[in-house]
């Protein structure tokens, strides 16, 4: 399945051309446009032996303790603080006799609902793709565990800060290398590249597979930069099924904040009513002091 | 030699034998205090996870205290505002009590988010370097810290009178400290008659009961904003935290008049009383509008299918214990009762009875609210359960222990007592 090649008309150049100094004064470059300047990272859970030499590499990279047992291939573990990338052996809830073994992680929203909540801007949008937690900068609230839609921000109670996964910036950006995990499967089951190639390439191998897949990212949450081929839908295999809408837009948010104003004015007009309709009490209570 | 010895701590000897049932309460409130001081230093020391057993349920009873006591604080702002904005005299006599209770309500919730963050002390810093503007916990935390300054200012203007008093009366430092406070020096300057201005107070309570309802509305957004919560999602919790906020507010204002006329053996006098018993019958028909959005906000979940799953969690699922017999009947139905009886039948008991029942059953309701709220959706292999450990427990007696202590003292050192005329001599 070939994507359309992009096409520029003339409103839509204009409105790159103005968005272009404001982009640059507010230093983000989240735009949909941006997918060519963007990475993104492969998932093909059909691929997947449950080797977990992703989780392995991960920890290495990040200088994280292995707990005892848990790279056994079929030993269920969650994330963590100190597990950024896990893989577990999944069943179609549906069709039990399929089963297939899904590696998961931070999904690296492109409109990251952890990002709009974080008080501090302690978690960026990187303009290349990854949603990165500065550590130094964390309080250690946890909003960012309330907001998103995979609940993959986890708290490290030592450090007492929030972790998760990173997509490997130091690597990719500093070092011009791929993510540890990428770099370690054996199988090919995890890609890295431009934004764009990886969706060409996510169609193509689900264009060959035999049996029906469901690919995970182009509209969850708004669309991610990580793209997984899953055996069947996210509900049957036990995974949370995000929204197929950006979460926490700003526009909702403000919708709720106007209700919680429009209430306490409200309660201010029906205080101003009650204090007007018992006046006369008050002369009440004054009258036995004016004796 | 022993005489000697025992010079120093003669004052406070004295002061025991004078009132031995202080004593013996400041002794207990400091233990629980310990208590807390205790878990906190174990925390520091061990990890923090001894204070959270649940790793998927990371917001849990702290947070519920917290929003138990900052809604009460906030409820008590806005019921101030009657009083002190909207001109009701009668009400203007609780003032004092009420904007100190609404202080350190708010002060010591504030202080169960301190305990409950992993690093407390960047938050004033990146708070004021890189806020973030898009974010309710942000604009909640603004708005809180202008409202608690602008309590503190509308409490000294209250109590500037008596420290006036109390500064003639004194004498060397006492006497200096207190002429400080007062800002004594003022007076003859350009900024003596703005002090003096009898629309002061009044502009105060009104940017009080602006910041306040601003910030409450705010901490419901909080909650309300969080998309991936389904039971908290939505426009109706910025409403119901403020109706939430004023019947907890009339409650926990009531028990504690009530209590602290009892304890001291004070009489209450007639105008109190009728006030009382008025505010218990708004009480309950505040507790009524919070019924019937409790029941909207029911029927909204259970028609849209999307958010029948957490909404059966709380009529028929894990939390229906604290739903159906805190919620809605310890909170809502036996208070609304009891209190338009006592309302009726003039009975300061069943003022009291009504009033903590209902404090009783807000704060379970707060906790369901905050747990539930957590539990779907989450990581599908089974709903994570949660039950608060034991230093979350002394935490929380902590807290509680250090809010009554602070309020004893309060209640001791500031004049908070009600008195018929507060309001012609301002």
């Amino acid at each position: 399945m070939e994507k359309p090649p992009a096409k520029i008309d003339r409103r839509r150049f204009l409105k790159l051309i103005a968005g272009a100094p404001l982009a640059a004064a507010l230093g983000s470059v989240t735009v949909a446009d941006a997918d060519t300047l963007r990475y993104g990272k492969l998932v093909d859970a059909m691929r997947c032996i449950g080797c977990k030499r992703c989780m392995s590499a991960c920890k290495r990279w990040n200088n994280q303790r292995v707990e005892r047992d848990e790279l056994i291939t079929d030993r269920n573990t969650q994330l963590t603080a100190n597990n950024y990338t896990v893989v577990n052996l999944r069943t179609d809830g549906k069709n039990r006799a399929k089963r297939g073994y899904v590696p998961w992680s931070c999904q690296h929203c492109i409109e990251p609902a952890c990002v709009g909540v974080c008080p501090v801007t302690a978690i960026k949008k990187l303009s290349n793709g990854p949603v990165v937690i500065n550590e130094k900068k964390c309080i250690g609230c946890r909003y960012c565990f309330q907001a998103c839609p995979w609940k993959v921000p986890q708290f490290d109670f030592e450090k007492r800060v929030t972790r998760k996964c990173h997509l490997c910036y130091n690597r990719t950006l500093l070092n011009y290398q791929k993510p540890a995990c990428v770099a370690a499967c054996p199988v090919g089951a995890l890609a890295f590249d431009y934004k764009h190639e990886i969706i060409q390439e996510a169609h193509r191998r689900v264009e060959r597979l035999k049996t029906p897949s469901y690919i995970m990212g182009l509209t969850e949450a708004g669309g991610t930069d990580l793209i997984t081929i899953l055996p069947a839908e996210p509900s049957d295999l036990g995974l949370i099924a995000a929204p197929k809408k950006v979460i926490n837009h700003n526009l909702d948010k403000i919708r709720v904040t106007a209700s919680g104003i429009l209430a306490a004015s409200v309660i201010a007009g029906v205080m101003y009513v009650y204090a007007q309709m018992t006046r006369d009490r008050d002369e009440e209570y004054n009258e036995p002091k004016a004796e | 030699m022993s005489l000697k010895l025992s010079e120093p701590i003669q004052p406070l000897l004295e002061f025991m034998e004078r009132s031995p049932r202080l004593v013996i309460w400041f002794a207990i409130l400091s233990a629980l205090i310990l208590l807390a001081a205790y878990a906190l230093l174990a925390s520091l020391v061990t990890s923090m996870e001894i204070l959270e057993f649940s790793i998927k349920i990371p917001w849990a009873t702290m947070i519920a205290t917290y929003i138990f006591l900052v809604a009460v604080g906030s409820g008590l702002c806005i019921i101030n505002a009657l009083g002190s904005v909207f001109g009701m005299q009668r009400y203007e006599m609780m003032t004092r009590r009420m904007a100190f209770l609404s202080l350190t309500t708010i002060l010591f919730g504030m202080l169960c988010i301190v305990m409950h963050l992993g690093h407390p002390e960047r938050m004033p810093i990146y708070n004021a370097i890189s806020p973030n503007f898009r974010s309710a916990i942000s604009w909640m935390g603004l708005l809180y810290s202008v409202y608690m300054a602008v309590v503190v200012v509308e409490l000294w203007l209250l109590n500037r009178g008596d420290l006036v008093i109390r500064t003639e009366r004194s004498e060397g430092w006492t006497k200096k400290v207190l002429q400080l406070l007062t800002l004594e020096k003022l007076r003859g300057t350009r900024f003596g008659p703005v002090l003096e201005d009898p629309r002061l107070p009044r502009l105060i309570a009104l940017l009080a009961f602006v910041s306040g309802a601003s910030a409450l509305s705010m901490l419901g957004s909080v909650f309300a904003h969080s998309e991936s919560r389904l039971l908290w999602y939505g426009p109706y919790y910025p409403v119901y935290f403020l109706v939430s906020a004023i019947f907890s507010g009339f409650a926990f204002l009531l028990a504690v008049t009530i209590i602290t006329y009892r304890v001291k053996n004070e009489d209450i006098f007639p105008g109190l009383k009728a006030v009382i018993f008025e505010m218990a019958q708004v009480l309950a028909v505040v507790l009524a509008v919070g019924f019937l959005l409790m029941i909207f906000r029911l029927a909204a979940g259970l028609l849209d299918p999307a958010s029948r799953a957490p909404a059966m969690l709380l009529l028929n699922g894990p939390f229906r214990l604290g739903f159906w017999g805190f919620e809605v009947v310890l909170m809502t139905v036996i208070p609304i009762f009891v209190l338009i009886w006592a309302a009726e039948a003039k009975s300061l008991n069943g003022v009291l009875t009504g009033s903590l029942i209902c404090l009783i059953g807000t704060f379970v309701m707060r906790y369901d609210f905050v747990v539930a709220g957590q539990v779907y959706p989450n990581i599908p292999q089974g709903l994570p359960s949660y039950w608060p450990t034991i230093m979350e427990v002394f935490l929380i007696i902590g807290v509680f222990g250090a809010f009554l202590l602070t309020y004893t003292l309060g209640e001791k050192f500031l004049s908070l007592k009600e008195e018929m005329s507060n309001h012609e001599t301002r």
